[in-house]
């Protein structure tokens, strides 16, 4: 028996799966594709935007997991060998690519409608939804601790081992909360120390900084609070049925833009231009809002969908951060995180 | 040959960067962590190996293949899977600490999962296989009659072992922990997803390129992780010849 096994079966089983692996691969090749970096599908409901695109034309976006830190660096690493279409990030991180020389411009259809602050002037780069930086989290895996409502909450002993944020140098939205966190503590692009002095007291709370997405395991419990962007969380809560609430932090919190660009040598520019154009319409801004991101263009947000946000009052304390700063200084705070916060530790 | 050798292009391109990967600091401190952190994972490995090794290398029992595959199966995991594997055991609401907590009324290592001890047994989880074949196939070619000649001379199995079995097998133990060691130094996927600030020279190496896109100074802790790997190897080489 055992030798029929691995004489006849084994071989079996190994030409089946080599098979079933092939056989969709020639397929694929036909269809068209567009390559996005950072195309995380639980982030800003990208898996539904994409698969609603390929229901309506057919074209492929395949996810990618990249942060966007980590798809500026692909981008700029295969510069001479481009294999991506675009990308997508979190404001400063786009600006900070476009600067670089790492995309070509494009003025999707639809481009008046967006409000000059949130894009360039030439067309390097444009705002797709926002987001703000938010508190998400899991009432009952806080395992009785109250539901914390400022940053100052968020150091107290209660939540120790309750608190994971994204390691911003992988992510752009982590980032964010790092950046404006040191101006609401009272620093500067030049002076990263009050928000570092925070992040260092946080540090005792912090289970872990990840460099994957952890929507799951907050939906789960495993991670009880987590400091990401709100639309992440209002889905887990209405979509998904999850114990979660959206904490915006008493002491105020930062607004991010969400942005695209055309990459410099995209080997599909043509069908990019149209899954860009596409992206500004009314059925992909309303597709992105269901991930309760706001979509850029006004109008856009359907009723049902704008009564789950929290109040206005709330989003009052979300203040817009300078990209332009912001960029200049991502370099060097992340540096300083990374020497203060992460490499320093047992 | 070719990529190595645009890596160390890289690692020499900037003269400042071998200065900078060896003063204090983050990358200095990764190394001796990568270096430490392998080091204990072969040493424990080894050890826990020898016996499951051993039996699988001498002993017929029923079940002996299941059993070796089971054993043998993390081998076939990357690292970040093993890294999830860990969280769902040893997260803070991991299958060990709710256990634990029926079973004492206390939680026990909930949330391990992203301290040096969650790490630790990461490297462990897929380090023991590996000393487990590497060992087996050198046990495998032990001459009976040695261990039988010592019996008859009226040794006893403590004996035995010191004296017998393990100056033999010397040579296969220090080259598994040469395997082990090399795999735990180069091991990428574990610590990307369960380091929280215990760092190591892999993922500061993937840090550089993806965050600053600094070859100079992933080439240089590239290179600094390779001659660290490769002169432990060398030292255990020759402790096995």
């Amino acid at each position: 028996m055992q030798r029929f096994v691995s004489s006849a079966v084994l071989p079996a089983c190994f030409i089946i799966v080599l098979g079933v692996l092939l056989a969709p691969g020639a397929a694929r090749a036909e269809d068209k594709t567009v390559i996005q970096y950072d195309c995380i599908p639980n982030y800003a409901n990208w898996g539904g935007v994409t698969a609603l695109y390929k229901q309506v034309t057919g074209v492929t976006v395949p996810p990618d997991p990249k942060g966007s830190s980590v798809a500026m660096a692909a981008l700029e690493k295969e510069k001479d060998n481009p294999v991506a279409d675009c990308a997508y990030y979190s404001g400063a991180i786009g600006y900070q690519a476009a600067q670089k020389g790492l995309h070509q411009p494009y003025k999707p259809k639809g481009w008046e409608k967006i409000p000059d602050a949130l894009k360039d002037p030439n067309g390097l780069w444009w705002t797709v939804h926002t987001g703000t930086i938010a508190f998400l989290v899991n009432t009952k895996a806080l395992g009785g601790a109250p539901v914390p409502k400022s940053f100052a909450d968020l150091l107290k002993p209660e939540y120790k081992g309750k608190i994971a944020y994204d390691d911003p140098t992988w992510g752009g939205t982590s980032f964010t909360f790092v950046y404006g966190l040191n101006e609401l503590m009272g620093g500067t692009e030049k002076d990263f120390r009050p928000g570092l002095s925070y992040l260092r007291k946080l540090d005792a709370n912090v289970s872990s900084y990840p460099r994957e997405s952890i929507y799951n395991a907050v939906l789960r419990g495993e991670v009880p609070i987590w400091i990401n962007a709100d639309g992440n969380g209002y889905k887990m809560k209405h979509v998904d049925g999850g114990p979660v609430e959206v904490v915006i932090p008493s002491e105020g919190t930062f607004t991010m833009p969400l942005v695209m660009g055309l990459a410099k040598g995209a080997p599909h520019a043509d069908e990019t231009k149209r899954y860009f154009d596409w992206l500004l319409s009314p059925p992909a801004q309303a597709e992105f809002a269901k991930s309760f991101f706001r979509p850029v263009v006004a109008g856009t947000l359907p009723a049902e969908l704008a009564a789950k946000f929290l109040p206005d009052a709330d989003y009052g304390k979300a203040r817009a951060l300078d990209l332009s700063k912001m960029a200049a200084a991502a370099d060097a705070l992340k540096k300083a995180w990374l020497d203060e916060i992460r490499g320093t530790g047992r | 040959m070719w990529p190595l050798a645009r890596l160390a292009a890289g690692a020499f391109s900037s003269s400042g960067a071998f200065l900078q990967v060896l003063s204090a600091g983050r990358y200095r401190t990764s190394l001796v962590n990568s270096l430490a952190l392998s080091t204990a994972a072969a040493f424990v490995s080894v050890a826990l190996a020898l016996v499951p090794a051993w039996v699988f290398a001498r002993e017929r029992f029923p079940g002996r293949n299941l059993v070796r595959t089971a054993v043998s199966l993390p081998l076939t995991f990357s690292g970040v899977l093993v890294g999830f594997l860990v969280i769902v055991m040893l997260g803070r609401i991991g299958a060990v600490p709710k256990l634990a907590g029926l079973v004492t009324g206390r939680e026990w290592f909930a949330g391990s999962a992203f301290t040096l001890t969650g790490l630790f047994l990461a490297y462990l989880y897929f380090e023991i296989p590996r000393a487990v074949m590497t060992l087996e196939a050198a046990f495998r070619h032990f001459p009976p009659e040695l261990d039988a000649a010592a019996r008859s001379l009226g040794a006893g199995p403590i004996t035995r072992l010191l004296r017998v079995t393990l100056p033999y097998a010397a040579p296969a133990l220090f080259s598994t922990l040469a395997v082990t060691f090399s795999a735990s130094m180069g091991s990428f996927g574990v610590a990307l997803v369960l380091s929280r600030r215990f760092t190591v020279a892999p993922l500061e190496i993937y840090t550089e390129l993806t965050a600053f896109l600094n070859d100079a100074v992933a080439g240089a802790l590239c290179v600094a992780l390779a001659a660290l790997t490769f002169g432990v190897d060398r030292l255990l080489a020759r402790r096995a010849a």
